[in-house]
């Protein structure tokens, strides 16, 4: 195999967060390294970080300190005594979020809310968009929504209409933040179905979910993060069956527990 | 009671003419408060303190002072202060639609402020630089959402603009007096007149409780 395979595509190094002028420590120093093809499901307490970390990802919130970069490129520093967040929105256009709520725009019908990205950010024609957007929606079942508005849909379809939204500007990594939390059980699977799906074609993605099952299945690194810290991190048999931390166990043990 | 109701003497040529221009104050009203109510709540959300401070008396100004004070301030004080003489149903559009614009610009305001951050957030993943996500998130949906509170200023306005009638611009309401003063029939007219404002006004205000309706609807 050649060497870029070895490199990282995501390094965050030193990442600290704060709210309130330091009051709040959400973040304490996160390194996380990501190769290309990881599945990293992020679990772990609430107030913990998971969702902070992803955010910070995604440049939605500012940072303390640190650095990530992405494919070797650094797009999320910070500026020293001003403490400024830096974000090289080139870099950002690479990674897709999806969100708890859905986030669909409400004015919008299915397909304009798919387009509205490509054609506004990448100058891409209506046309192409258009076609592209169609196939997206075949793809997961949609199809037949593409003119709906967002109110016409369950929670299901429109986690899965957000997914294919964020799919349309070609993501080379993808973040899931609490996707199904919102859902209403029975419609949790046709979701995760749709992130299975991403995961068998090797995209890249960091999942926060506390749904252990889901992270079972699709994990290919699992990390525990508490307290603002990264306290366990490994494959998932090992971080979901037999934990080495005593933190991680405890955790591990209560959710398992409610869920019986 | 034993008052007798006597409609006949009541005519309504006069009444319908006065109509119309309370109809025309209020529209006109509504196209400058609609239009620059807007561009008085971006102003009012400017990160500046300094550019701000200057609007936002303005709108205290018309929400802390009765209507009928600013229409006669306008009148009486406004062509004596700054030497400006316009015709009386200029000067009522004027007074009318400043009004207006003051409560269209916090209705504006607030339903700007009122977008969940969550869709900007989503605006951002998407790679949409700051004016774009203002110009296809932010306003579509503010607007959509400031509907129902614009239509009731603007009725509201119509309600209003009865006030006029007392700097003798010859609305519905100034139409009334004239016409209560020659029939005697002061009763009648003002029943009359009463009617005419709820005929109007009614239909707007269901089709604000269908717009609630149907939103509340949407949003769950």
């Amino acid at each position: 195999m050649t060497m870029s395979f070895s490199l990282p595509l995501v390094k965050m190094q030193a990442l600290h967060k704060s709210y309130g002028d330091g009051a709040i420590q959400v973040l304490k120093g996160i390194d996380i390294e990501m190769k290309p093809g990881d599945r990293v499901v992020v679990i772990g307490p609430s107030g913990g970080g998971k969702s902070t970390l992803l955010r910070v990802m995604m440049g939605l919130e500012q940072i303390d300190s640190g650095s990530i970069s992405f494919d070797g490129k650094p797009y999320i520093s910070s500026e020293a005594p001003a403490k400024k967040t830096l974000i090289d929105t080139n870099v950002r256009r690479s990674i897709g979020m999806v969100f708890q709520h859905y986030t669909l725009f409400p004015h919008l019908t299915v397909i304009q809310n798919l387009m509205l990205a490509p054609c506004k950010v990448r100058g891409e024609p209506k046309a192409s968009a258009q076609a592209r957007a169609q196939a997206l929606l075949e793809r997961f079942g949609l199809g037949a929504k593409a003119r709906a508005y967002p109110a016409q849909l369950s929670g299901g379809q429109k986690q899965r209409v957000a997914i294919a939204r964020a799919l349309m500007l070609d993501p080379k990594l993808m973040l899931f933040d609490e996707v199904t939390s919102a859902l209403d059980p029975e419609l949790v699977s046709e979701v995760e179905q749709v992130i299975m799906q991403l995961a068998s074609q090797n995209m890249p993605m960091m999942i926060v979910t506390h749904d252990m099952w889901f992270a079972k299945n699709i994990a290919s690194r699992v990390i525990f993060c508490a307290g603002g810290v990264v306290v366990e991190d490994g494959p998932p048999e090992q971080v979901l069956g037999s934990p080495k931390e005593e933190r991680t166990k405890e955790f591990i043990d209560r959710v398992f527990h409610i869920k019986q | 009671m034993n008052y007798t109701f006597d409609f006949n003497s009541i005519t309504f040529a006069p009444l319908l003419r006065g109509l119309v221009v309370s109809l025309e104050l209020t529209v006109a009203a509504n196209i400058i408060g609609v239009i620059a109510g807007f561009g008085l709540a971006l102003l009012l959300m400017s990160p500046y303190r300094l550019l701000r401070m200057p609007f936002m008396l303005f709108v205290e100004f018309f929400r802390c002072t009765p209507a009928i004070v600013q229409i006669v301030w306008i009148f009486y004080c406004v062509p004596m202060l700054f030497d400006v003489f316009l015709d009386p149903i200029t000067m009522g559009v004027l007074a009318l639609g400043l009004n207006l614009t003051a409560f269209n610009a916090e209705a504006y305001r607030a339903s700007i402020q009122a977008v969940p951050r969550e869709q900007i957030d989503a605006g951002i993943a998407l790679g949409l630089n700051p004016w774009q996500r203002i110009l296809h998130i932010v306003f579509p949906t503010a607007f959509r959402a400031s509907i129902p509170v614009l239509l009731t200023n603007g009725i509201v306005i119509f309600q209003q603009s009865a006030l006029v009638a007392i700097v003798a611009i010859a609305d519905l309401m100034y139409e009334a007096k004239s016409l209560a003063t020659e029939t005697y029939r002061p009763i009648e007219t003002f029943t009359v007149v009463a009617l005419i404002y709820f005929a109007v006004s009614f239909p707007v205000t269901q089709i604000v409780g269908f717009l609630e309706r149907r939103r509340q609807l949407l949003a769950s």
